[in-house]
């Protein structure tokens, strides 16, 4: 942080971006080619979910079960994809947390998911009285937990006496989670929603009084994103050394798709980040920040383009931890060069208690 | 049965929690859909709860109860931005002070009474965000800026009343108080005179970085005496004294925030005793330079054994043993400052990324409980149990 204030300082003498002049090119270029895309692709992914789960349960199968894998992953791929922004439509009514209830290291999902089928609650059977239960009991995690083995194979639909009860909430979260899908997506395209109100900065603005402080919380978010992808999608599962890794507490381990949501996390950081083209309105003297940041996040895809899932059991073969682990080096790089410099040149604040204690 | 006549000591969790859903009628608390599950499934146990002041990326502030699994479990919403929480001894209710130099407290009474009250500051007065009730409970000392005279104050409160009382004030022999702690027998208010010099007028600045002049003071609650006064050394006159706590031998541990040059990296951790020359820790030369020499809270472990200090700025809180002074350790928390104990030997961290960690050892890697979105975890977060 004493980089980026020195550098502020000097961004402040020299020339610094006119967000006096209210700058909203890098927001309506976010919004647009990037949220709004994103959250619809997610949207008809999900949509997918429900149909997939019928069909496993109704005509159990290899081609039923391969079908709900796939589109499983990819509900989970393109819910990677926009996690991240948690501000506006995601984090209104508690949806991210309905979504996909994470971290949740201490197990509150699978103990709350024990006491469903212990008594047989049929509260979780259809959406509706779902989405009123417990955040860890609705999402994509608890789907996990009950559609999937330890081992990563698909249980449901396999015969047995749950095999009904499991059908019917398995049925009832992905309703749940097509809907919330839906409403983010929805709410992200509406011309007078959150957009609206992030665009229109200024006096009769009552959440943002000027347009830096609208792109500082969509920037800061994206700093946020690189700081859960590293300290708690990644860390805790590499724990302090390679003998004490927990690779069951990489996000989605259970159905292996640990690998997929760390590509679609880094993949959509920097696809967001890179929309804004904040190339634009950076002085020539900080641009070489620009391909720093490429070589970085280019550089973490591909040490993951090299892992093999699932993680949980590949973690620890064929030099995987110091690959997870240069992963996670990699990620704090493009935390510091956004945070320290690429704030700094922007003159954007950032680090609530860091920047503003007392 | 209305839910104030059911809720009697001892202060259960469920009879807190259903306190909190009657005020949530009022539209000042809202529950999370994670709570009332939460509570069923751990009905009957005093599981322990925190508070701590936020603001949300939706632009509002508030408090946030949560519980050691790192849920949020109601919120309350402010006027403004917080800071510190002051705990009565009997744990039946909580004051959140505003950031100063705000002028508002809110008093919140879940076993008594669903208003919540608030107190303002007196004209002339404003809150500097830390106070703490006396031994008994009956009465609140907050720290004011009596900003005319540029003199820092601690307002005394009577909190017997369905509604508070201020009854008096005395003199925090010094300039801009901020945090403040009472002895372990109750008759002597220890006050963190951080130095600095502000006005209402221009809220944040600081008006007399050249001639500050911190202090750490012992004062008599009865009489309002000074009974000893103490200051660093003359090169540290800079280092503005502001967070304290308490360590198991009653030993007054300061962190301050040092306002020279940042080329300099002078100690930041004091350790205060009523009739003895203070001293200060050593903060390893590998983590000095990281530190911007700002330390944002100071908590003691329920033992009273291990002290911790974060450095937000730093995204370090480091660890020291109470009775040496030695450093233990330090974690890397980004933007972690608010800190509370948890269980016996550990602490809960706060973040401005949201996130709640449990620190378990000095050098192991803090787990990270919960991240509610939406939220930054404010300066300093308090068990409430």
């Amino acid at each position: 942080m004493m980089r980026f204030l020195v550098l502020a300082a000097i961004a402040a003498s020299f020339s610094v971006p006119a967000w006096a002049v209210e700058v909203k090119a890098p927001l309506e270029r976010i919004i647009s080619d990037y949220i709004v895309p994103a959250s619809a692709q997610f949207a008809n992914t999900a949509a997918g979910l429900p149909d997939a789960v019928m069909s496993v349960c109704e005509t159990p199968g290899e081609g039923t079960v391969a079908s709900l894998e796939k589109v499983y992953a990819q509900t989970v791929f393109d819910f990677s994809r926009i996690h991240f922004l948690r501000f506006g439509p995601l984090i209104e009514n508690d949806r991210l947390s309905r979504l996909a209830f994470l971290p949740d290291p201490r197990g509150i999902g699978q103990r709350q998911i024990r006491k469903v089928f212990a008594s047989r609650d049929a509260g979780v059977l259809s959406p509706d009285s779902l989405g009123s239960k417990s955040v860890a009991l609705q999402g994509l995690t608890a789907f996990q937990l009950i559609a999937f083995d330890k081992n990563g194979s698909i249980v449901l639909g396999a015969p047995g006496e749950n095999k009904d009860f499991t059908c019917g909430y398995a049925a009832a979260i992905a309703q749940n989670v097509a809907a919330i899908a839906e409403s983010v997506a929805r709410d992200w395209a509406n011309p007078d929603g959150y957009r609206a109100l992030l665009l229109s900065a200024g006096p009769d603005n009552e959440r943002f009084r000027t347009t830096k402080e609208a792109v500082e919380t969509v920037f800061n978010g994206l700093v946020t994103g690189l700081i859960v992808a590293r300290d708690q999608n990644i860390l805790p599962a590499l724990g302090s050394s390679e003998a004490k890794a927990k690779p069951r507490r990489f996000p989605f381990a259970r159905s292996g798709n640990s690998i997929l949501f760390l590509k679609g996390e880094l993949s959509g950081l920097r696809e967001a980040l890179f929309n804004m083209n904040l190339q634009d309105l950076t002085p020539e003297d900080f641009q070489w920040i620009f391909g720093s940041l490429s070589f970085e996040f280019a550089n973490g895809e591909n040490l993951l383009e090299q892992l093999k899932p699932p993680l949980r059991e590949t973690l620890g073969e064929d030099g995987s931890y110091a690959k997870v682990s240069l992963l996670a080096i990699t990620i704090k790089s493009i935390r510091d060069t956004l945070a320290l410099e690429l704030a700094g040149a922007l003159a954007l604040s950032g680090g609530f208690n860091a920047l503003d204690g007392d | 049965m209305r839910w104030t006549a059911t809720s009697k000591k001892p202060f259960s969790r469920r009879g807190f929690l259903s306190a909190l859903g009657g005020l949530a009628a009022l539209q000042t608390f809202t529950n999370s859909p994670l709570a009332a599950n939460l509570l069923d499934k751990r009905a009957g146990d005093d599981a322990l709860l925190f508070a701590s002041a936020y603001k949300n990326t939706d632009g509002t502030f508030g408090i946030g109860i949560l519980d050691d699994y790192g849920q949020v479990l109601a919120r309350i919403s402010l006027p403004g931005r917080g800071h510190g929480i002051a705990v009565s001894p009997d744990k039946s209710r909580f004051v959140a002070f505003a950031r100063r130099p705000g002028t508002f407290a809110i008093v919140v009474r879940p076993f008594k009474d669903a208003k919540l009250d608030v107190i303002v500051s007196e004209p002339g007065r404003h809150f500097y965000g830390h106070g703490c009730f006396s031994t008994d409970g009956r009465l609140l000392y907050a720290a004011e800026n009596d900003f005319a005279n540029a003199k820092g104050v601690i307002g005394v409160y009577d909190m017997s009343g369905d509604s508070a009382v201020r009854i008096g004030e005395f003199s925090t022999y010094g300039t801009g108080p901020h945090d403040i702690a009472l002895t372990p027998d109750g008759r002597t208010l220890v006050i963190a005179n951080g130095g600095i010099e502000t006005h209402p007028d221009r809220p944040r600045e600081k008006l007399n970085l050249d001639t500050m002049a911190p202090s750490a003071v012992f004062v008599d609650v009865e009489s309002g005496d000074l009974v000893s006064e103490h200051v660093l050394d003359k090169t540290l006159h800079q280092l503005s004294l502001r967070h304290m706590a308490l360590d198991a031998s009653g030993r007054v541990w300061v962190g301050g925030q040092f306002e020279g040059p940042l080329s300099e990296t002078p100690p930041l951790v004091a350790v205060f005793e009523r009739d003895k020359v203070p001293t200060v820790t050593r903060i390893p030369d590998s983590l000095a330079p990281m530190l911007q020499n700002y330390i944002g809270s100071v908590t003691a472990n329920r033992a009273g054994d291990v002290i911790a200090t974060s450095a937000p700025r730093g995204d370090r809180t480091l660890f020291w043993r109470a009775e040496t002074g030695a450093f233990l350790g330090a974690q890397t928390i980004a933007d972690g400052c608010g800190v509370a104990p948890i269980d016996q030997g550990n602490f809960l961290i706060s973040d401005g990324n949201g996130a709640l960690s449990v620190v378990v050892e000095p050098d192991e890697p803090a787990e990270i409980l919960a991240r509610p979105p939406g939220i930054s975890w404010d300066n300093h977060m308090v068990a409430l149990s």
